[in-house]
């Protein structure tokens, strides 16, 4: 290195070195007796261990009048087992200094602890426990239907909240999807126990659950104390889910009244593809590209050239069914009507030329570069791996070569033709959340216009 | 048999390289490499927040630390972001009491292009300055303040807590992000200003920690930064004594459909022994459902939704606050006297044992988890390279819990939540109004 602080060279962005590629920790997979899957990856980022149990039990499942259904059976997992009450769970947790968690997004619902590696036995016996054996308590069952009634009397305080359920409403209208995760007071006010329980037995059959651990553990080990503490579980399949056919429409608009915002939610998309749609990829592509990263068309337009907003971004979601393709941004009440202006000529401008090789070199490289940040975490481990669990992608998938071969196939053209066939400005639904007085007016024009209040 | 906490901290973090150096122009230089990922971070801290700012000139911190994203004598407009997302980096900047810091991680084999970035702003900065890209900024910043503050339930009331705790010429008095008029008022001459009197090598620490040789990475530090010139010492904060007895209260109304209280007390700075008792007792009282007030209040009596406490690390003194929503029906009032109650008992009895081993073990275990990922880690060795001109004091935080004792917990609650003056906001639904 000949250059000193004295005639370093400023002028340009400095030469790169030569690159390291990244590995994706390597993972063994194993099936047990009752078809239970066992992934375990040994990865030494930490003295700790991240288990989690996958189970087909999302909210793609809750059926009509029971909106929150999934989400509620979750919840209720860690309130009482044969062996303990919620009480006594939560302190074994906490004593250990670990954190449980139990959920359900709309694919599938997670049982999962993360703690010190010298516990991963007792972590591992809780997460059974949980499967295996919860009682849901009637008193317990009460408290968290109040807490739920709760929760859900408070989304609309949350104007971003209130612009989402409105746009999911009427994008999907009356299938799931339309409805929130959390449910709607009127159904979680009437399900009853019977219910929950009869979802838990449908839904959380040991035979059709994944167990993934991460971290700090030896593979022989772990699958042989999940044989131990699993292994003689019921066998069992996931149930079907009925498919989710959202209703066509033209472009239309939404302005939900909220007299005195300080801002305006804007929402502007439809219905997307399943993330098992062989142009995923494509779209990934196409995301990043239009509002997936600071420099995107949406955020150099809205933001850094208009000063319209703190942040724009838009995004295929993934799902099993075919989940949204929204653009989200919140601006200033005064320029709504141009901020939506601009959204939708971005989306006709990715259907009129194809993009740059320069756009579509910077996105991909982007793309891969970003990806082994993840990788610093026992929780990102986790989180690619549940991936390829729900989505049933093959082992290999973020291996770097999977990935840049992947990347590779996508040309201009590739991204021309999923945006003619996938992004579609003229068949928009548009929610604004803000003071109708000054949103009406400058929204007009853009699709038949409803008004609601809060 | 070995308890549970001693168990841990025995595991306790893993002596970690670090290595210290600082340039003739007075920025020190901390080196931590790590090499079990091809990423790098760089993490830079300047010693200045909105501590330095003053009444009309509030938000100035921050607005300032969006105008170092757009661009400086070698680097144009939206670039920066754009050279650091074409090679996959990820990179923020954040603005707070007492610092402002800018952050990327990168590919390994790109850390020049982070130094060269870092070291043209914090060396070339004003020949870019345009009034242009301070109003596109100004007004990207006043819809940040109202997404993030006045468009959120219980955003203002956040605000007053702070205003009620602290007189209002002391640093904290006002928020971070500022008040919206003197966001409209900042002109290019204050910022020209700020640049030159806080933004010099001597003000900062550059922390690199990821794949690399600790002794090239110096050598490319020294390449980047040397040449800039030591600027001068800015200006000491001389705050107001903040301690105040008795109370300040204040009733707001709202948009939201749930009551909540807030109670801010006085708490030692960040570093000392009280500080850490502090947080200690913050999570015996809530963190997790087994914690003290989670247990009485959302669980048993279904008095509140939520409740929360913490201490924030802040180097003046320290604003310990206990934040409760209440439950439907449930009167703001009722759920302020039982947290009350629950304080005194605290500073009459102390902590238990069990619960003193609850909060310390999550502690030890968030430490673990925070600090898997390099940007962390470069962020808490500058923490502790500005805050106390050690930054291996990082790793060894957890002696500093360690050294808490129930009595310590009993003696802090008693000082400052019991006997110490505190402030309290209350918010109710606006429909509940008359």
């Amino acid at each position: 290195m000949t250059e000193t602080a004295a005639t370093v060279d400023r002028s340009g962005p400095p030469p790169a070195g030569p690159l390291e590629p990244y590995r994706f920790p390597a993972f063994g997979r194993r099936a047990l007796a009752g078809g239970l899957q066992v992934l375990a990856a040994p990865v030494a980022r930490a003295p700790l261990v991240d288990l989690s149990l996958v189970l087909p039990a999302g909210g793609r499942f809750d059926p009509p009048g029971g909106a929150g259904l999934a989400t509620l059976v979750s919840a209720l997992l860690d309130e009482g087992t044969e062996a303990r009450s919620a009480l006594e769970i939560a302190g074994a947790v906490e004593r250990l200094g670990g954190r449980l968690e139990t959920g359900a997004d709309w694919n599938v619902a997670t049982i999962s602890v993360r703690l010190l590696a010298e516990f991963l036995e007792e972590g591992l016996r809780l997460l059974a426990e949980l499967l295996l054996t919860p009682t849901f308590p009637a008193d317990e069952v009460e408290r968290t239907r109040r807490q739920r009634l709760t929760d859900l009397l408070r989304r609309q305080d949350r104007p971003g909240v209130v612009a989402s359920d409105h746009f999911n409403a009427l994008v999907y209208g009356d299938t799931t999807y339309g409805r929130p995760l959390v449910g709607v007071p009127e159904d979680v006010r009437s399900v009853d126990r019977q219910t929950l329980v009869g979802f838990y037995r449908r839904h959380y059959a040991p035979g059709s659950a994944t167990l993934i651990g991460v971290g700090e553990l030896d593979p022989e080990g772990f699958a042989g104390l999940a044989a131990e503490v699993l292994g003689n579980a019921s066998p069992g399949e996931a149930p079907a889910a009925s498919e989710i056919a959202p209703p066509p429409a033209g472009r239309r608009v939404r302005v939900v009244d909220r007299p005195g915002a300080a801002q305006c939610e804007l929402r502007v998309g439809h219905a997307g593809v399943p993330r098992t749609h062989p142009d995923w990829t494509a779209l990934s592509v196409l995301d990043t590209l239009l509002g997936g990263k600071f420099t995107s068309r949406l955020n150099l337009n809205l933001r850094e050239r208009h000063g319209f907003t703190y942040g724009v971004s838009s995004r295929f979601v993934p799902r099993l069914g075919p989940g949204p393709f929204v653009v989200n941004t919140a601006v200033a009440n005064p320029v709504a009507g141009a901020a939506v202006r601009e959204v939708l000529a971005e989306l006709e401008r990715l259907r009129e030329a194809p993009v740059s090789e320069d756009e579509l070199r910077d996105t991909k490289s982007y793309v891969l570069g970003v990806f082994p940040y993840t990788l610093q975490t026992v929780s990102g481990v986790l989180y690619h791996l549940e991936n390829l669990t729900v989505y049933g992608l093959p082992d290999d998938h973020y291996a770097p070569e999977r990935y840049l071969e992947r990347l590779e196939a996508i040309t201009a053209e590739e991204v021309l033709r999923v945006s003619r066939e996938r992004v579609h400005p003229d068949r928009a639904a548009i929610v604004a959340v803000g003071p109708a007085a000054e949103l009406v007016p400058q929204l007009e024009g853009l699709g038949e216009l409803e008004v609601v209040g809060m | 048999m070995p308890t549970l906490h001693s168990t841990l901290h025995d595991a306790a973090i893993r002596p970690q390289e670090v290595t210290v150096h600082t340039l003739d122009n007075g920025l020190r230089v901390v080196l931590h490499p790590d090499r079990r990922l091809p990423l790098a971070a760089v993490n830079l801290w300047y010693h200045v927040g909105s501590k330095n700012e003053r009444p009309g000139l509030t938000g100035f911190a921050h607005l300032f630390e969006h105008m170092l994203f757009q661009g400086s004598e070698h680097v144009s407009g939206t670039d920066h972001f754009r050279y650091l997302q074409q090679v996959g980096g990820v990179a923020n900047g954040s603005t707070w009491y007492d610092r402002t810091n800018y952050y990327e991680t990168l590919p390994a084999h790109q850390l020049d292009l982070g130094l060269w970035l870092e070291s043209d702003r914090m060396g070339f900065f004003l020949p870019a300055l345009t009034s242009e890209k301070l109003e596109t900024q100004r007004s990207v910043v006043m819809n940040e303040r109202r997404q993030r503050v006045d468009n959120q339930p219980y955003g203002l009331a956040s605000e007053r807590i702070h205003e009620l705790l602290y007189p209002p010429d002391h640093p904290y008095h006002w928020p971070v992000i500022g008040y919206m008029e003197d966001i409209a008022a900042a002109s290019l001459d204050d910022v020209r200003e700020f640049f030159v009197t806080h933004y010099a090598p001597s003000n900062a620490v550059l922390t690199l920690a990821g794949s690399f040789d600790p002794d090239d990475a110096l050598a490319r530090a020294e390449r980047w930064f040397g040449g800039l010139p030591r600027g001068p010492v800015p200006p000491p904060v001389a705050p107001p004594d903040p301690d105040f007895g008795g109370e300040r209260r204040e009733r707001l109304t709202d948009d939201v459909q749930l009551s909540r209280v807030y109670l801010a007390f006085q708490a030692p700075p960040y570093g000392e022994p009280g500080w850490y008792a502090a947080d200690l007792l913050a999570r015996v009282l809530t963190s997790g459902k087994s914690s003290l007030l989670h247990e009485d209040l959302v669980y048993r009596r279904e008095l509140a939704r939520n409740v929360a406490a913490y201490v924030l690390p802040t180097e003046l003194t320290a604003p310990f606050t206990v934040v409760a929503t209440a439950n439907p029906d449930r009167r703001p009032e009722e759920l302020e006297r039982s947290v009350a109650e629950h304080l005194e008992r605290v500073a009459a009895d102390g902590p238990r044992e069990e619960d003193l081993e609850r909060a310390r073990n999550r502690v030890l275990s968030g430490l673990y988890e925070d600090l898997q990922t390099l940007d962390a880690r470069a962020d808490l060795l500058s923490q502790h390279a500005t805050f106390f001109d050690d930054p291996r004091r990082a790793f060894d935080e957890a002696a500093s819990y360690d050294a808490v004792s129930a009595e310590d917990v009993q003696r802090f609650a008693r000082r400052h939540l019991v006997e110490g003056g505190r402030a309290v906001v209350t918010v109710v639904p606006r429909e509940e109004v008359g």
